[in-house]
């Protein structure tokens, strides 16, 4: 029992894990915390969907359409909404991230209405490992959460780009006066981040259904999860995703199913009181 | 001066939000010489690097010429790539990232030339190599100004834009940090520095440059700065 809720909480981690780090990421080069990355989420899903059920396409080629519609949405949604406001407080930029949000959702439901749809994959019964139950498709959700995951960790760590911008998230006004260019920096980061939220708009249209609430699920968790690692630590956040993924699963013992969602608010609440600048203190030390 | 000199500032005028800090400030560096701004807090010192710089913008009609192309008004980075290295006072390595990796990103715009720009900057300072996998937050204030500089010189720059390179460190790490600022102007670079350290700089310095209250008050060879009564009484006693 304990084990199968631990394999879970991994199941749902891998689910967390890269728009966690994504969420970091962006919000290391952008400096808000952006409430429309569970749009982006839910765009991909979509996609994924229009790709693989209406065009008929194969499941690979439905990732790629997630990626790009992720990478497309939240590349828009900069060049019309934030780069325009770019200089506001934080705040505003939060505030104006949900109205994203909705309004990225509301197109969704215009197309799609409200209806449960799923990907056109055979039902196969589940796997048994070491008496633990396991899909097909939450052995694909771990391994490509995995390969992503260590795919931004080398990117970071290793190429031109990725420490350009760790050092634009260190320091930004350093950085354009040595020669890296903040727009650049910060467009790569919208399409990569993006791409990644797309991504997981797949995984999780793979684990649960596609439906225009998936991602805005998602957010609560990402941001416990990005949270707990310490904003702005790529590391952190796949360290607080294993966690807030465990943590969830663990409360269905204690909890019915449904209160599940309320484990991500729990979480920030009590790093909200343990760390009253919160979420934008490191904004505001910066002065 | 020729039009062409590396680096020439003309009627040049920036602030933060609506006020204006520096107030119409001219002044050109030729290629090896060093020029030493000196002058009260407040005067607007760092403010005329950062507007030359392009971390501030400069008020319209201003102008900043590199070897004769204007730049003023382009962004930062871009005036980097034009060959003007600014090092800021503070906050100028990037704490997070190892000594090495501060080093390579100085040469962020021209990648090939790295692993050259690693060569020089080590031998100017042997200890950036001995600890090139360290933070660069966590080294000592001397450590972190020597990663600073070599950050600035690793795409070789025709300007040097140094903001009190001598603030905080110890008499003998200044001693040190001057000898390399030394060394690096005679290989032709042209250095507009700020410094409070006002009598060890201008020493060095080919000419010094007063500011007080955001615009020249005096100017002439460091010898004749030094000399003149007025402004040791003014400017250089406080600074002893
Ligand atoms: N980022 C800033 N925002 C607003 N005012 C500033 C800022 N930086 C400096 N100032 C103001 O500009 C004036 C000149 O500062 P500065 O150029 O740093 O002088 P100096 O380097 O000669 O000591 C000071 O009155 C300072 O308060
Ligand atoms: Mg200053």
């Amino acid at each position: 029992m304990i084990g199968q809720l631990i394999l879970n909480g991994f199941i749902n981690a891998a689910l967390l894990a890269p728009p966690a780090v994504a969420f970091t990421i962006l919000f290391g080069i952008l400096k808000f915390p952006n409430f429309a990355i569970g749009a982006y989420v839910t765009v991909g899903a979509f996609a994924a969907f229009a790709v693989n059920v209406q065009l008929g396409l194969p499941i690979w080629v439905a990732v790629v359409g997630a990626m790009a519609a992720g990478a497309a949405v939240a590349w828009l949604s900069d060049a019309l909404v934030f780069k325009p406001l770019r200089g506001h407080a934080p705040v505003t930029l939060l505030v104006v991230s949900i109205a994203v949000a909705f309004i990225l959702e509301q197109c969704v439901r215009l197309f799609y209405g409200g209806n449960v749809r799923g990907f056109d994959l055979a039902l196969e019964r589940p796997m048994r490992l070491w008496g633990l139950r396991i899909t097909k498709e939450q052995l694909e959700i771990l391994v490509i959460s995995a390969v992503i995951t260590l795919l931004v960790h080398l990117l970071l760590t290793y190429t031109a780009v990725g420490k350009a911008m760790r050092a634009t998230a260190d320091n930004p006004g350093l950085a354009e006066v040595r020669g890296i260019p903040h727009r650049r920096i910060a467009v790569f980061t919208w399409l990569l981040c993006g791409a990644i939220f797309g991504l997981s708009g797949f995984l999780a249209g793979l684990d649960l259904v596609i439906e225009p609430h998936i991602g805005w699920n998602l957010t609560i968790p990402i941001f416990a999860a990005a949270i707990l690692g310490g904003i702005g630590s790529a590391g952190g956040a796949l360290l607080g995703a294993i966690l807030v993924g465990i943590a969830e699963e663990l409360t269905v013992l204690v909890l019915p199913t449904t209160y599940k969602v309320a484990v991500g608010f729990l979480i920030i609440t009590i790093l909200l009181l343990f760390r009253p600048h919160g979420l934008f203190g490191q904004a505001e030390i910066k002065k | 001066m020729s039009n062409d000199a590396p680096l020439r500032i003309e009627g040049l005028r920036a602030g933060y939000g609506q006020a204006d800090i520096v107030h119409g400030v001219s002044l050109s560096v030729a290629r090896a010489e060093m020029v030493t701004i000196i002058g009260p807090n407040g005067a607007g010192k760092s403010t005329l690097l950062k507007a030359a710089a392009g971390a501030v913008r400069p008020r319209p009609g201003s102008s900043v010429t590199v070897a004769g192309r204007e730049v003023a008004g382009l962004p930062a980075s871009e005036i980097a790539r034009a060959g003007v290295a600014y090092v800021p006072q503070e906050a100028n390595v990037f704490r997070s990232l190892s000594v090495r990796e501060n080093l390579e990103l100085g040469a962020w715009s021209d990648r090939r030339r790295i692993a050259d720009g690693l060569a020089r900057v080590h031998a100017i300072f042997p200890v950036l190599s001995e600890r090139a996998g360290a933070r660069a937050g966590l080294l000592s204030g001397g450590q972190r100004q020597m990663v600073a500089f070599a950050m600035a010189l690793m795409l070789e720059p025709a300007v040097l834009l140094l903001d009190e390179p001598s603030a905080g460190l110890s008499p003998v790490m200044v001693d040190q940090m001057f000898e390399a600022i030394i060394a690096v102007n005679r290989t032709g670079v042209a250095i507009l520095m700020v410094e409070q350290n006002a009598v060890q700089a201008l020493k060095i310095s080919n000419r010094g440059v007063v500011m007080a209250a955001g615009a020249v008050a005096a100017t002439g060879t460091a010898a004749d700065l030094l000399a003149d009564r007025s402004v040791a009484e003014l400017y250089l006693g406080a600074a002893r």
